[in-house]
């Protein structure tokens, strides 16, 4: 399984790996161009040793054979519910959220590795020698393996995470070949169960939903948030307003400018030019991976290629349409270029298990 | 390419999977557009407004507070209300010159200089968002701020609605008091910094219905500050309204009959276990809280030693006393270990083994019945019967009748009280178990503890045979437009299973207390029967040589042939119940029946 073939290492995409770094060194820049003084140098050192660590992650997911993987699923599924569970028993409270498990100097956010294992757990599970995705009891074990994640998460509580769960669900579905009409009476109960939940709640825990829903904690203070994420974003204009004049940000107008909001700050400096640049970046990596999951020979690389890219593409659209107005505001980081390490490490090791698959699509 | 792998441009794939590949990869692409899309109609149609916006000015939020729901009693009456108050708040964002404008607001208003750099330090230094400094300005001092207005850039006086209490100690610990939000109660996230919230009794309890939803507006302000338009505006939205079961009349004739005694009093709607009053003593004024107490005001408050922050009535407990023969009387006739014709020696003391229990008064009463009994309170008559009835079932008796349980109100804090573990199979006494603690439990005393509120919910199931109700203190909650927010019916929690005859004999005993030259004398009312018990509660450590420091009950129902409340009264170190308690419940029942004032569909 460790034995490294030679042959692996012609096969990297150096393509796709460069782009992402590219985004990557883009989101270096913005943090570093938010604060340049010492005080912005910290967040830029600690990010970077983060992506040391996530080179490293990448390098050992792309180096295992992910058919490998794929066949531990049930026990890093088991771990990762688990995870979740200790972050209840166990876990840091932010500011009314319980995410965090500390351990040691830094702080480990299970629901973002979660996400990973989820999807390398739904391959496994509409793979299996077993499974047959036109069958109910495969539809249903693959619900049940979303439901009880999907319920941990929302309760911590973090409804962006646990929503983005959802489409990466639905993806993986059509794509291992669930019926059509199945997939929409899912889908349509779903969406039948929203309302249900909304006349089953009391008044006042409607009221929560709302706050759930928007991280600044009051619908006053998140309009205001979108208000100025966009005014950030307009007011860059076509060539944007470099690093000086960018007074939205540099002002601290912007809510979560290092984190959830990265991508206003990058568009108020660099205008129309480098967001369009910084979009492009995001759709070649979507095209490249499902480009890879169609060129991957058996199920298993279809599905997990497909999976991660599904994963990698819903959190840049939903994190990009919030930030741009489009959409509700849920904390959901922006891949690659949000400040924050679990989120780092764990997409670049999503990358790896891609290029993992690419790599061994022609042996 | 990137879409060499599909064959795209040759039509649809063949392979099932990657047509549908395809088709995921045509909806990233389409979301990719939209987004575009925006980009697009942002940076370019829009660019120039916005970059406008973000050049010359932007956007402040101007938070207005929603008004707190209003709590009324059972007949419609404001127990709590609502008045606009004046808060003075600072916008650190817009204070250029901080140490200067400080110094001067804490001359101007004679606030010391620490509480204002306090109250900012909590906040980012470029925070648009008001922080409330000091809440309940007096016109006088608004004045002030406005004439200095242009010295003290940042400074803005904003209007809040306050909680205003028709008067300031009445019903305290059932409404609670509302204050700012504490660090604690912030990190939890329900609430902002700066927000008011229930901090106890009913405010707290039911602070999500009463808090509303807090409104603003969002302007558009000039370089200096000044507002030039409303952009946006949410109308606060005001909190729910409240009906509770209290009746304002009786609690007002509860709590002066109470005057200056600590202790407490509970009186109950027989017919619903609706709570119409209840008081604990000493209370504190609700509208401290709102304005501006001081730190060094609430420590007093927190540390007095008569604990005026505590409500006695359900989150103190105490030895029942006498009050508890009435649970070993039903244990003894429902067993038939006694008949009412039975009698027992009422001696000055009672002998067990090495240990002498006294009666209360150093003389012997001759053979007594169960009727006289109880009418006269005999101790040594009672040591008897416990020891004759057994530890098991008096603890039993004492359960059914809800002591030893919370009786399940929604008030945070209510106290469970204590009746002895039920011995084990075949009798067996609980480890540590002597026969003199049988004695001491048969008249109240030892290892028994009971809540004002217990004793309220036990007289009920007396009064009604049976009855075991869940006090119920919130009858509706209801949202401004009229709307039911939510609603709680009368329940019964449990039934006390006597014999009619055990219940009649009880009841008629009680009548005696008070109407037949019994202990409960000083209770009897001209027009109104009341039946009643007295109980004097020994405080554990004290002899009786030092009986003024014992704890006075009276537990009372009226009238006596068709009961409809139940009154319960505390004094602490008061002494005898029939002394020191049963006058107090005869003023409270005379408040409720003969002085009555004309409120409408009033029940009581």
């Amino acid at each position: 399984m460790f034995r490294f073939d030679r042959r692996l290492l012609q096969n990297v995409d150096w393509l796709l790996l460069a782009s992402a770094l590219a985004l990557v060194a883009l989101g270096l820049l913005t943090l570093w161009s938010l604060s340049p003084g010492r005080q912005g140098s910290g967040v830029v050192w600690r990010q970077l040793s983060w992506l040391g660590v996530g080179l490293l992650a990448l390098a050992a997911a792309a180096s295992v054979d992910y058919r490998n993987l794929v066949r531990v699923a049930p026990a890093l599924y088991v771990v990762g519910v688990g995870l979740l569970l200790t972050v209840f028993l166990f876990g840091r409270a932010v500011s009314g959220a319980r995410r965090w498990l500390p351990l040691g100097p830094v702080t480990l956010q299970p629901a973002e590795l979660f996400k990973l294992l989820f999807v390398i757990t739904l391959a496994w599970a509409l793979t299996a020698r077993w499974a047959n995705p036109r069958s109910r009891a495969t539809l249903a074990s693959a619900l049940g393996l979303l439901v009880v994640p999907f319920v941990l998460v929302v309760r911590q509580p973090d409804l962006g995470t646990a929503l983005v769960l959802v489409p990466v669900f639905f993806a993986l579905l059509f794509g291992a070949g669930v019926r059509l009409r199945e997939l929409g009476w899912l889908g349509l109960a779903g969406l039948a169960g929203t309302p249900l939940a909304w006349v089953v709640l009391k008044e006042y825990q409607r009221e929560r939903l709302f706050v759930y829903l928007n991280p600044f904690r009051d619908p006053l203070g998140s309009a205001y948030n979108v208000i100025q994420s966009k005014i950030a974003i307009g007011s860059g204009q076509f060539l944007g307003k470099g690093v000086v004049g960018a007074t939205q940000s540099r002002l601290a107008f912007l809510p979560e400018r290092h984190t959830d909001f990265i991508f206003a700050v990058f568009a108020e400096m660099w205008g129309f030019v480098g967001a369009l640049l910084v979009l492009v970046g995001y759709a070649f990596l979507i095209l490249r991976g499902f480009e890879i999951a169609g060129r991957a020979r058996e199920p298993v690389g279809r599905l997990l290629a497909l999976g991660v890219t599904a994963l990698l593409g819903a959190q840049t659209l939903i994190n990009l349409g919030m930030v741009m107005g489009l959409l509700p505001i849920v904390g959901i980081p922006l891949p690659l270029m949000s400040y924050g390490g679990s989120s780092l490490v764990i997409t670049l090791m999503a990358l790896g298990l891609l290029l993992s698959v690419r790599m061994r699509q022609s042996l | 390419m990137a879409l060499k792998g599909f064959g795209a441009g040759r039509g649809a794939p063949r392979d099932p999977f990657r047509r549908r590949l395809l088709f995921l990869t045509i909806c990233a692409l389409t979301g990719f557009l939209v987004l575009l899309g925006q980009l697009w109609y942002l940076q370019v149609l829009e660019g120039a407004r916005l970059h406008d916006l973000s050049e010359r000015n932007r956007i402040r939020v101007r938070p207005a507070a929603a008004p707190r729901g209003i709590l009324f009693d059972r007949n419609g009456l404001a127990l709590v209300d609502n008045r606009p108050a004046f808060t003075l708040s600072l916008i650190p964002r817009e204070m250029e010159d901080r140490g200067t404008v400080l110094a001067r607001l804490s001359v101007l208003l004679r606030v010391p200089l620490a509480e204002l750099t306090e109250a900012l330090a909590r906040v980012p230094p470029d925070s648009f968002m008001p922080v409330r400094v000091r809440r309940g300005l007096t016109m006088e001092e608004v004045a002030k701020v406005e004439e200095w207005k242009l010295e003290l850039p940042g400074v803005v006086v904003e209007v809040e609605p306050q909680r205003v209490y028709p008067s300031p100690r009445l019903g305290a610990h059932l409404l609670g008091y509302v204050r700012e939000v504490s660090e604690d109660q912030m990190r939890q996230g329900r609430y902002r910094r700066g927000e008011l919230a229930g901090q106890s009794g009913l405010e707290r309890l039911l602070d999500e219905y009463l808090r509303g939803r807090d409104g603003g507006e969002e302007i558009e302000v000039d370089a200096f500050g000044r507002p030039v338009r409303v952009v946006r505006r949410q109308e606060p939205r005001p909190g729910a309204h409240v009906a509770t079961t209290l009746d304002r009349h009786i609690q007002e004739v509860v709590e002066r009959a109470m005057g200056n005694h600590a202790g407490a009093a509970v009186v109950l709607d027989v017919r619903s276990g609706d709570i119409l009053a209840l008081t604990s003593s000493p209370a504190f004024e609700l509208d401290h809280f709102t304005g501006a107490l001081g730190r060094e005001a609430w420590l007093r408050l927190v540390r007095d030693p008569q604990a005026p922050l505590l409500n006695r009535a359900i989150q103190s407990q105490y030895a029942p006393g006498s009050l508890f023969k009435i649970v070993v009387a039903a244990a003894a006739l429902q067993e038939a270990v006694i008949t009412p014709f039975d009698r027992l020696r009422c001696a000055a003391t009672f002998q067990l083994g090495a240990r002498t229990f006294k009666n209360w008064e150093d003389a012997d009463w001759g053979e007594l019945d169960l009727y006289h009994a109880i009418v006269r309170s005999c101790n040594t008559y009672f040591y008897q019967l416990g020891l004759k009835v057994g530890m098991e079932p008096m603890a039993r008796y004492a359960r059914a009748f809800g002591l030893g349980a919370p009786t399940g109100l929604a008030l945070a804090g209510e106290k469970a009280g204590l009746i002895p573990e039920l011995p084990g199979p075949k009798g067996k006494r609980p480890r540590g178990w002597k026969p003199g603690d049988t004695v001491n439990i048969s008249i109240g005393q030892g290892p028994v503890l009971v809540t004002p509120l217990q004793v309220a919910r036990m007289m009920a199931a007396v009064a009604t045979g049976g009855i075991l109700w869940k006090p119920r203190l919130v009858q509706r909650v209801e949202a401004p437009d009229g709307r039911l927010l939510y609603s709680e019916p009368s329940q019964m929690t449990g039934y006390v299973d006597l014999s009619p005859a055990v219940w009649a004999f009880l009841q008629r005993s009680l009548w005696g207390v008070v109407n037949d030259g019994g202990t409960g004398a000083a209770a009897r009312l001209p027009g109104i029967e009341v039946a009643g018990k007295t109980g004097t509660a020994q405080i554990v450590t004290n002899s009786d040589a030092r009986r003024g420091q014992d704890h006075a009950w009276f537990a009372a129902y009226a009238p006596a042939q068709d009961p409809q409340v139940v009154v319960v009264v505390l004094v602490e170190r008061g002494g005898r119940g029939g002394q020191a308690a049963a006058p107090i419940a005869r003023q409270i029942l005379y408040g409720i029946f003969l002085e009555r004032v004309a409120s409408a569909g009033g029940s009581g």
